[in-house]
């Protein structure tokens, strides 16, 4: 009973973690069809802001330190924004994709060149790490932050695209973005709020990251948003609530995997949870909430 | 499948570039440049095999190292003298360490095996939309990848595989290289390879004149992982030395960087982004080291030859998205000039 508590809170959080990535991705891609593939940098950056301000300026208090890290990520997302994905707007769905994927090499390979392939430790995120004892069972206080943020995250997020205009001007966006100009409403703005409300999702999740791992490298956002990646096709690529259920399925399915897996196969695990992916796609091509792809035939 | 003349004439001129690139090699290189222009020539044979499905069905693809690395290392586990593999693969599984292939043979069933995991992964890939379709071949990439690392007994894990007898030469690869940039352009300007391209375009368009979508992608997608899988065997024939790190996102970044510059849409076009973006990534690395130039000593900047790959490709998709050739060959090119010289407007 313990231990099907400690694992369910472990599934939880790290289905948490992808489904606040994922989301983020689905929202980009919503409302501009960017498949944002320089996502993972994002918390690299927000890694390295963190390492930099704790052990550059000496700021240890995790008040402080955690607000910066999520900030410098929602900022960053919007420069990449208006630097990188601004020529590519309105052009196939192919060039903003390699786009994307050309701005992840470039922040990689700048990490290399100025910090180096070391990992650093980010020694402040201690507190997270620490046990709580409820009654017999001890959980990692980050995995009941995590959960606990991440449904906070989400229902805020309910709340603002459905409440606010822009909220609702994106939500219209991810339908027909030339009707929502139509309205009066500047696509600067709404897909500025996308990348923004992505980054900030990244930035939580930045957070997390960096607590399970405690040291930054330039490729510490690769797995992660692999991940994600693939919760958001699990949960229909493009859908919001997609993304959320496929994050938490794929946390579930991982952990579930930890426990089956005996430990000589352990290290097989994304490759089977993948494979497992490819044949839920085969069956369900679309996805668990996509639209089906249209090959232009009779279904 | 038949092939219009012009496009054979322009898949035989470009043949006979390599081909004649490689006797120079051959004849007067440094054993060093041999070395690099066989390398080049295995990720023009990638970049080639890339194009097939990239160019024609529009659909983003990091998968196909993936099919380089199952063919490389079956080839390295079956070729390998049995006397190496007593001792490297001391606990493999299969008995494959009680055999020993010749290489050809070795080559046919790494090509097979690597078809037949194609074929299978091909069954869900002809099912998806664009974007779901690129995150799968990511997604497969790291299955091939976790799958060799761990599969310690069978590849030796992260460490590398070697022994492998080096028996591939600068021939061999010039006639590979000449054979699939011949297949590449006999697919793309085939009925088949048209028909693909249009409904890479217009998807209701080609369908509703009876274009078989998911049959002409899965085609393209077999024949790719055929180019892919030589390639593979290729490289581990000459290297002789193989880790999983041959096959991962260092190679997959390469080989996109490469189409891209060039043009996806043309395999002229892979085969000039192969040629630039290689002369780019040798300077880089000559650069990277830190080296002396004109006196100056130059600092050591690990890093720079991936920023370099990184800047290929954003600056292409900035200011040229269809690359350098856009949807051009050669012989598009050759046309064009002869209408011009005959007096007929071409836009």
């Amino acid at each position: 009973m313990e231990y099907l508590l400690q694992q369910s809170m472990n599934a939880l959080s790290l289905g948490g973690e992808y489904a606040l990535l994922a989301l983020g991705l689905a929202i980009v891609f919503s409302v501009m069809g960017l498949v944002n593939f320089a996502h993972g940098d994002m918390i690299t950056f927000g890694g390295y802001t963190m390492f930099l301000v704790a052990a550059g300026l000496g700021i240890a208090n995790p008040a402080l330190l955690l607000p910066v890290g999520v900030l410098s990520v929602v900022l960053f997302a919007m420069f990449l924004e208006k630097v990188a994905f601004k020529p590519v707007r309105g052009a196939p769905p192919t060039t903003g994709m390699l786009t994307a994927f050309g701005v992840s090499i470039l922040i990689q390979n700048v990490a290399l060149i100025f910090v180096g392939t070391r990992a650093k430790s980010v020694p402040t995120m201690d507190f997270l790490i620490s046990n709580v004892t409820i009654g017999s069972v001890r959980i990692p206080i980050v995995q009941i932050f995590e959960t606990a943020v991440t449904f906070i995250a989400i229902a805020l997020l309910v709340v603002f695209l459905r409440r606010t205009t822009i909220g609702m001007a994106m939500r219209a966006a991810a339908k027909d973005v030339s009707t929502v100009r139509l309205m009066g409403v500047r696509a600067d703005r709404v897909i500025a709020t996308a990348f923004a409300i992505s980054g900030f999702l990244a930035g939580l999740a930045t957070v997390f990251v960096l607590a399970r791992r405690g040291a930054v490298d330039p490729f510490m956002g690769f797995t992660p948003v692999l991940k994600a990646f693939v919760a958001a096709v699990i949960g229909g690529f493009g859908s919001l609530p997609g993304a959320v259920i496929g994050g938490l399925v794929l946390g579930v399915a991982e952990v579930m995997m930890q426990v089956v897996l005996p430990e000589s196969m352990a290290g097989f695990r994304d490759a089977f949870i993948f494979t497992a992916v490819g044949v839920l796609l085969l069956v369900r091509p679309q996805g668990i909430l996509g639209e089906r792809p249209d090959f232009g035939e009779k279904s | 499948m038949t092939i219009e003349r012009r496009a054979l004439v322009g898949a035989m001129a470009l043949g006979l570039c390599i081909a004649v690139a490689g006797l120079l090699v051959w004849g007067f290189a440094a054993p060093y440049h041999q070395r690099l222009f066989f390398t080049f020539l295995v990720n023009l044979i990638a970049v080639v095999g890339l194009q097939v499905f990239m160019g024609n069905s529009d659909i983003t693809h990091f998968g196909h190292v993936g099919f380089m690395g199952i063919s490389a290392y079956v080839t390295a586990i079956l070729a390998t003298p049995v006397a190496v593999k007593r001792s490297a693969l001391a606990t493999a599984p299969f008995g494959v360490n009680t055999f020993e292939l010749t290489p050809l043979v070795a080559v046919v069933v790494a090509i097979l095996i690597t078809l037949a995991v194609a074929f299978l992964v091909g069954l869900m890939m002809v099912r998806q939309a664009g974007v779901a379709a690129t995150i799968a071949t990511l997604a497969f990439l790291v299955i091939v990848h976790v799958v060799v690392m761990n599969w310690v007994d069978l590849t030796r894990g992260p460490r590398a595989f070697y022994g492998i007898p080096p028996k591939a030469t600068i021939g061999w690869a010039v006639a590979t290289a000449f054979g699939a940039i011949v297949l590449a352009r006999a697919f793309r300007d085939s009925k088949w390879g048209l028909q693909l391209r249009a409904s890479s375009e217009d998807v209701a368009a080609a369908s509703a004149v009876g274009v078989p979508i998911r049959k002409l992608r899965f085609a393209a997608w077999m024949l790719s992982a055929l180019i892919m899988a030589v390639a593979g065997a290729l490289f581990t024939l000459f290297v002789g030395t193989i880790s999983p790190k041959s096959f991962y996102f260092d190679l997959t970044f390469l080989t996109i960087a490469m189409l891209i510059l060039g043009g996806m849409h043309s395999v002229t076009g892979a085969v000039v982004g192969c040629v630039i973006v290689t002369v780019g990534v040798e300077t880089m690395r000559f650069l990277e080291s830190g080296p002396a130039v004109a006196g100056m000593k130059l600092p050591e900047m690990f890093g720079l030859t991936g920023f370099f790959l990184g800047l290929v490709i954003v600056l292409s998709m900035a200011f040229r998205p269809s690359g350098l050739l856009g949807a051009d060959e050669i012989d598009d090119i050759w046309h064009r000039r002869r209408l011009r010289k005959a007096g007929v407007e071409v836009s």
